[in-house]
């Protein structure tokens, strides 16, 4: 398990190192000129040529790729995310802001979704086959061909638009954050029924649930300690990709109802060509996404003893 | 089988023979026209500047079905590439390909598609190139996963000992072997192409307008969601049946497969 931990963590460092360098090698080749733009932003609209060459020179950006890699991961590895190449000012306290507001959200979208998923599930595997399955089996499958930001748009169409119960733009009161969270939660329960289903059909499935039936062992009893823990190992993995949801799913769903969280200031950093605050936006959400899913892999390693290290 | 076998047909003559049903040019503005409900003149009605709704739903299934189509393909040839490379070609060649498949899928693949596409500039090139670099990671597991497994199947040890060299026993050996489970996996990357396009045209960072493109439409249309609403339904129905259709064939593929490996 130790040997297991050790590898799992070496891979995520090389991981994260390859992302780091992905994410740079990226802005390194976009179009336009970053010194430029770092330039333009200290000082308005004319830059003297001397003025460019110093930028150039702080930055990293006039001695080659590796050096301005390192100019850049350097101060990253502290926790310093630098500054906006449009303001000036530090990006961090901004991110933690946008954070801020993006938090609440997936939480509150991952439990509307596990809120309907799991009693959904439990419903539709009562009897597989029946009506109440197929029906779930169905509505998910839709639910799953529904993009996000068309659902949050029908949403504000029907709930803010015609029926006017609910704010749409913006996080001024506690009410804003329900149909995001609602838009979110509905993607989220889509996916989750499918797989928790077929987890709870395949557990049932297994061939020592007769053997321990035949033993006498009570009905309730299989469910909490054969069937229940068997359902669980690809649920844990559905964390992962439903995290993945979460974030793409904020991105697109902030930008909708105007809320000012990770989304909207990705997207607002794109357009603004503030590549300081891409990156971090970036750098951020592979961190996370890598330590969630080491975070999965050994779960899986500890539930689920039967898998292998080589294909873990 | 018979009905997904027809949903694929309906799909494919969408794209193929849409633009041609087209009643009007979907690039002709009609400012006094604007707006129009559905009625007899314009179907679906017309959008804020007088363009025939149903005329830009018909061509901008080329875009959407047409670019998933070739995105999901050059994601199946890259993956299916890097796959075989990790499976035949030794163990550190093994790990530095599963390595760089791991960093790719460091990022939520939407969210890097938005920032590749963003950076580099909107644009269909930009969006093609952000949705292909963030889609060939499953296609290269799978290929990996059931090219391990084949290493020690008599025919493929046959193959090896009779001298045959590995490019030619991927070519006859794998290959063959692979294709029922990546087919799988593309309608799986198909439909996310679809989506993946009409969102990054959602957020402007796809195709570009006056190209008619589903999630282009749709920001579009957010704008006048109040006076024409309907004008809303009609890009994410279609985004919605596609994928739909897409993930059906896709389970009827799967079930297929999963009952064969049972007989076999």
């Amino acid at each position: 398990m130790i040997h297991f931990t050790l590898t799992l963590l070496l891979r995520a460092t090389v991981v994260l190192t390859g992302a780091a360098l992905a994410t740079f090698s990226l802005l390194w080749h976009a179009p336009g000129d970053p010194a430029l733009a770092i330039a333009l932003a200290r000082y308005d609209a004319q830059v003297p040529a001397e003025v460019l060459e110093q930028v150039r020179a702080e930055t990293g950006l006039d001695a080659g790729f590796w050096t301005a890699f390192k100019t850049w991961i350097t101060p990253l590895l502290m926790g310093d995310f630098g500054q906006s190449s449009v303001t000036g000012r530090d990006v961090w306290p901004d991110l933690f802001t946008a954070m801020s507001y993006t938090l609440p959200l997936a939480l509150l979208g991952l439990c509307i979704g596990v809120g309907i998923a799991v009693p959904l599930a439990l419903l539709a595997t009562r009897r597989p086959g029946g009506w109440l399955d197929r029906g779930a089996v169905a509505v998910a499958s839709i639910g799953a061909a529904i993009p996000a930001y068309w659902l949050g748009l029908l949403l504000i169409l029907l709930f803010a638009v015609q029926l006017g119960w609910l704010p749409a733009m913006g996080a001024r009161t506690p009410a804003h954050i329900v149909l995001p969270a609602l838009t979110l939660g509905l993607g989220v329960a889509a996916s989750l029924t499918r797989i928790l289903r077929s987890g709870i059909l395949e557990a049932r499935g297994q061939p020592f649930l007769p053997a321990l039936r035949r033993r006498g062992v009570g009905a309730a009893a299989i469910e909490r300690s054969h069937v229940a823990p068997h359902a669980a190992v690809p649920v844990i993995t559905v964390f992962g990709l439903e995290l993945a949801f979460l974030l793409e799913g904020a991105v697109i769903i902030e930008v909708i109802f105007a809320r000012p969280g990770l989304g909207s200031f990705l997207v607002g950093a794109i357009s603004a060509r503030d590549f300081p605050k891409v990156q971090a936006v970036v750098i951020l959400t592979a961190i996370l996404f890598v330590l969630v899913n080491l975070a999965i892999d050994i779960a899986y390693r500890a539930l689920d003893p039967r898998i292998g290290e080589r294909d873990a | 089988m018979r009905s997904v076998l027809v949903l694929v047909a309906v799909l494919i003559a969408l794209a193929g023979i849409g633009p041609m049903l087209a009643p009007y040019d979907p690039a002709m503005i009609d400012i006094p026209n604007r707006l129009a409900p559905p009625g007899a003149q314009w179907p679906l009605g017309t959008d804020a500047l007088g363009r025939d709704i149903l005329s830009r739903l018909l061509h901008g299934a080329r875009w959407s079905l047409g670019l998933a189509f070739v995105i999901s393909v050059i994601g199946l040839v890259i993956g299916t590439l890097m796959g075989l490379l990790a499976a035949l070609g030794g163990r550190l060649m093994d790990w530095t390909v599963m390595r760089t498949t791991d960093t790719f899928l460091a990022f939520p693949d939407l969210v890097a598609a938005v920032v590749i596409a963003g950076v580099l500039g909107a644009g269909t090139s930009s969006l093609v190139f952000a949705l292909t670099v963030t889609g060939w990671m499953r296609y290269a597991r799978v290929a990996r996963g059931i090219g391990l497994s084949l290493h020690t199947r008599g025919y493929v040890v046959q193959a090896r000992l009779a001298g045959l060299s590995p490019l030619a026993i991927a070519r006859w050996h794998y290959v063959p072997s692979l294709m029922p489970s990546l087919t799988v996996v593309w309608t799986g990357m198909f439909a996310r192409a679809i989506l993946g396009i009409s969102a990054l045209g959602f957020l402007g960072f796809g195709v570009q307008p006056p190209l008619p493109e589903w999630g282009t439409m749709l920001l579009d249309a957010r704008l006048h969601m109040r006076s024409t609403p309907l004008q809303m339904i009609w890009p994410g129905l279609a985004v919605v049946a596609c994928v739909l259709s897409i993930n059906l064939v896709g389970d009827v593929l799967r079930d297929a497969l999963a009952k064969q490996d049972d007989t076999a």
